[in-house]
């Protein structure tokens, strides 16, 4: 089950990327992903593919006329598509969502409660380490 | 003492390693991150995402190429690798490949001499 679900979310990340990009090495990455699962060793490759995304995605915008960097200021014309953050933010999910499956299958444990009749709420971490995390806050 | 050699840039890690791989014969992409694996005792880890970007631009430099379906070594390979796509070092990429090893060795070569000095001055 985590290993269809990471492998969809690997596969996302590749769908995110340019499609000259995607439909000339895509394939072999997703591929080559397969393998790597095989052997329990993908975990790396979802930081691989987020830095492999944003680079082509970068060099693909940084095209003359559509954005810029001078001495540390970014100067945009159109600036960057509201497009291209959604889907900057989405890839970093699937980042985040990959790691967990791979990294923590078994020892994240996320419940939030609401206590009875009181203006507040309680979000419980525990992991197998024994380490637990309590966030309560009342407004 | 190596060759005199003209003056690139140097290249990128996963540049040379990459190079290096290939120099060892054709490979397809997983091969070359197995033999970088390989090369490196498993310190230096290339993702696909790295080995293809790196992959694209070499092929467009001229120093890599993509192996014609109906090669040797395509046939030499197993029947699980049949549809991979295969890469090759051109004449250019063993020139670069060459020219970057000559120039680590000259650092090499200046880091040993300047270490020797350091050791004869402190002793």
């Amino acid at each position: 089950m985590n290993r269809a679900v990471s492998r969809l979310a690997y596969r996302l990340i590749l769908r995110l990327h340019p499609t000259s990009f995607r439909d000339e090495f895509g394939s072999e990455m997703l591929w080559i992903f397969d393998q790597e699962q095989q052997l329990g060793a993908a975990a790396h490759l979802f930081l691989d593919g987020t830095l492999s995304l944003l680079r082509q995605r970068f060099r693909s915008q940084n095209s003359p006329g559509q954005l810029s960097i001078a001495s540390g200021v970014m100067i945009t014309g159109p600036g960057i598509a509201p497009v291209r953050f959604f889907q900057a933010v989405l890839a970093l999910s699937l980042f985040c969502l990959g790691l967990m499956i791979l990294k923590l299958p078994n020892s994240l444990n996320a419940s939030v409660t609401w206590a009875d009749r009181m203006p507040c709420y309680t979000v419980t971490l525990q992991a197998p380490s024994h380490a637990e995390v309590v966030l309560q806050t009342t407004p | 003492m190596p060759a005199k050699t003209a003056k690139s840039p140097p290249l990128s890690a996963a540049t040379l390693h990459i190079l290096l791989a290939l120099a060892g014969g054709n490979l397809h992409g997983y091969g070359i991150i197995k033999e970088v694996a390989r090369n490196s005792d498993g310190h230096y880890r290339l993702g696909p995402g790295t080995l293809y970007d790196n992959l694209k631009k070499l092929i467009s430099a001229g120093l890599v190429a993509d192996v014609p379906t109906s090669s040797s070594t395509r046939k030499a390979a197993s029947a699980k690798d049949d549809d991979r796509r295969f890469f090759a070092l051109t004449r250019e990429g063993k020139d670069a490949l060459a020219k970057e090893v000559d120039r680590l060795q000259g650092v090499v070569t200046k880091a040993r001499a300047r270490l020797q000095e350091a050791r004869t001055g402190r002793a």
